[in-house]
């Protein structure tokens, strides 16, 4: 099979003693930040962005995406023994795991997520390497009409799926947008909005704004709770869970790789969202509903199995399209930017060895966490006791550093710390940083692809409707504006009946389920 | 991620998170017309033949357009953290990395590191006296050996081998 031979010719990348070492090297670092509470994997990426210059680009990446997808399995540590979610895509897993967690069976809640993870991950790959290059070959023949949709849909997506208000994250991706047009014109090299500064002709670099943004921004809004002292982990136990508890995940965990890798391809969808999908599917699916929020098994399983499914198929569209579905995904485009490669349709014919070796390099990473979940996992448990005011001046000269090598030069360490100000501030006042960063990315491809069939149109914007794709990609984003705006007019309904019967009590159920960790603790006494 | 009960120390009022909304939304919508209007200056061109500005101008109207629109459905979206004492930390973190940066270029960047560590630890992280040594220290010494001997990069130094 002609298909299947550039394929087997990754396995050869990844087994590589360099790229074998990366992979390691990168599922632990990986498992380190989502074990951490604080810094994220998007932050982790963007401040080791820099090291990876001098890097070979298949051992980069191979190690970069170890980090995202090892983010995942380390999160859900903290999230069972603390409650407390290293990551954004296990808060879901907080509220059964660490129900479990009291009643002693941390173990078992930390084995099967481990399992779970696994089997979501391995089936993505799986998927992820026929997906892949069917979309790739549909999308080989796309013009700058289909990428100025396909872009718009991207940013748009990411805005009104993302977890924060729909409004916010629109400002944020204009914001990024804006941000990215400083610098020379593209076409024409007229120096725009650099208010006269030669050090931003060349633009802001986008290792700067990653690392501003999420790095030091999330340092930063650490530092409030740098003080406060950690919270006492709950002893873990056998992780190797009973017969009995496999035979009562195993739907969820196969519900949870097919949500998972479906939503993980969605622009906007990825390990967040499709953790939580999950569990609200498996509490409808479950005969047993009321064991939810008590310590259901099921309510591990299938979360923890999704975020790895999505965290594995959100590499489709990057890698397929050349158009990031989320936030860590634009860092990655960054990533593969710097090394000199653009992600889009031509990298699987370009870039075989590349493609498949990263691809392939996540079955490896997978099992490396396998091992390091299970039989390992005392030692990341016992990472919970790092203070978090001695990593926090570690991580934050690690990026300074990190950010004058990139150009030897200071006015970058200053922009730096402006942008880590601007994303403190964003945290603070409510606004997600992860559309600003998107959009930066994808800001001069929408520009660039805009203007281009802006000539071929000659100026008619209902040029988009007469080529068939794009014309159908405009429908998609005016169907998913209807849907916005419909469902921001209906949760405002729902917040005025709230204001009127505001003491009436609102059951955990009926809230969004990234709330269901915190509300649990205001209101102990429904959960005796 | 802060904890439940951080959380909950760190909500603000209804008023208090609808005048920080407000606030932000007004910053939002004077960038976006000051980009506006730089577009403008950097002339339009037309559809058919964008001139430089026309781009810009496109993005800072609909973002000025937005910040309306925040400044209108101000009522707080959950999110929304008070500043308070605990504030003054970051704005200290932030006032030492400034100094840290002006520092660097001009002495190298041995001191400033060691300096800013024990600043970090020992003033914003109140660490014992030992680990604040031990640590700045042997992390001054690492960043050396990894970046100037092992990468290579060419980081400004005092101290030569």
């Amino acid at each position: 099979m002609d298909f299947l031979s550039p394929v087997l010719d990754g396995f050869g990348v990844v087994f590589q003693p360099d790229n074998l070492l990366y992979c390691l090297l990168g599922v632990t670092l990986g498992m380190l930040v989502g074990v951490l509470p604080g810094l994220g994997p998007a932050a982790t990426i963007a401040i080791l962005l820099p090291i990876t210059y001098n890097i070979e680009p298949t051992s980069a990446i191979i190690m970069l995406a170890g980090i995202f997808y090892g983010a995942q399995y380390g999160g859900t540590i903290t999230s069972v023994l603390l409650r407390l979610p290293g990551e954004a895509s296990s808060v879901v897993t907080a509220i059964d795991g660490h129900e479990m967690a009291r009643q002693g069976r941390a173990g078992a809640a930390l084995g099967i997520a481990a399992i779970g993870s696994f089997i979501g991950g391995t089936i993505a790959i799986v998927a992820l390497t026929f997906v892949a290059p069917l979309v790739s070959g549909f999308a080989i023949d796309f013009g700058p009409a289909e990428y100025t949709m396909l872009a718009l849909l991207g940013i748009l997506l990411v805005t009104t799926l993302g977890t924060g208000s729909i409004f916010k994250s629109l400002a944020m991706a204009t914001l990024g947008l804006l941000l990215a047009t400083i610098g020379q014109d593209p076409l024409l090299g007229t120096a725009r909005l650099t208010f006269g500064s030669d050090q931003l002709l060349d633009g802001i670099d986008f290792v700067i704004v990653a690392m501003g943004l999420f790095g030091v921004g999330e340092i930063l809004y650490n530092l409030e709770a740098l003080r406060k002292k950690a919270p006492k982990a709950a002893p873990v136990g056998s992780v190797y869970p009973t017969r009995k508890d496999f035979s009562e995940s195993k739907g969820a965990i196969a519900r949870g790789s097919l949500s998972g890798f479906l939503l993980g391809i969605l622009p906007g969808g990825g390990a967040t969202m499709s953790s939580m999908v999950a569990y609200a599917v498996e509490k409808k699916a479950t005969k047993r509903p009321e064991k939810f929020g008590r310590g259901a098994i099921q309510g591990v399983a299938g979360p923890e199995t999704a975020n790895n499914a999505a965290a594995t198929s959100s590499f489709i569209p990057l890698l397929s399209l050349g158009i990031p579905a989320n936030a860590t995904m634009a860092i990655m485009f960054g990533a593969l930017m710097l090394q000199g490669i653009t992600p889009g349709p031509l990298l699987v014919e370009e870039e075989p060895q590349l493609f498949w070796g990263v691809v392939n390099s996540m079955y490896i990473g997978n099992l490396l966490l396998l091992a390091m979940s299970l039989p390992l996992i005392g030692i990341f448990v016992r990472i919970l006791k790092v203070r978090a005011a001695i990593l926090a001046p570690l991580t934050i000269l690690i990026t300074m550093i990190g950010v004058y090598t990139v150009r030897n030069n200071v006015f970058d360490m200053y922009l730096v710390i402006g942008l880590g100000l601007l994303g403190y501030l964003m945290k603070k006042v409510g606004f997600e940083p992860g559309p600003l960063v998107l959009a930066f990315v994808l800001g001069g491809i929408l520009e660039s692809a805009f203007r281009r069939s802006m000539r071929t149109f000659d100026g008619e914007l209902s040029g988009f409707l007469g080529e068939p794709i794009a014309a159908s990609l405009l429908g998609a984003i005016v169907l998913l504006i209807l849907l916005s705006v419909l469902r921001a007019v209906r949760s405002r309904n729902k917040a005025t009946q709230n204001k009127e019967n505001k003491n009436s009590d609102v059951t955990p159920a009926e809230r969004e389920p990234e709330d269901g960790a915190e509300q649990r603790d205001r209101d102990p006494a429904e959960h005796p | 991620m802060t904890t439940p009960d951080q959380e909950q120390e760190a909500r603000p009022s209804e008023s208090y998170a609808r005048r920080q909304n407000v606030i932000a939304a007004s910053v939002l919508f004077v960038v976006g017309a000051g980009a506006a209007l730089l577009s403008w200056q950097l002339g339009i061109g037309d559809l058919a033949d964008p001139g430089p500005g026309m781009w810009p101008l496109i993005v800072s109207v609909a973002m000025a357009v937005i910040a309306v629109v925040l400044v209108v459905r101000s009522a707080p979206t959950g999110e929304e953290e008070r500043f308070g004492r605990e504030s003054l930390v970051v704005a200290a973190g932030v006032v030492s990395l400034l100094g840290y940066v002006f520092l660097f270029e001009r002495v190298g960047f041995e001191i400033p590191t060691v300096a800013l560590l024990v600043l970090w630890l020992k003033l914003l992280g109140r660490e014992s006296w030992l680990m604040t040594a031990i640590v700045s220290l042997s992390a001054t010494t690492a960043i050396y050996l990894l970046f100037i001997t092992g990468l290579g990069v060419s980081l400004p130094h005092i101290v030569h081998f």
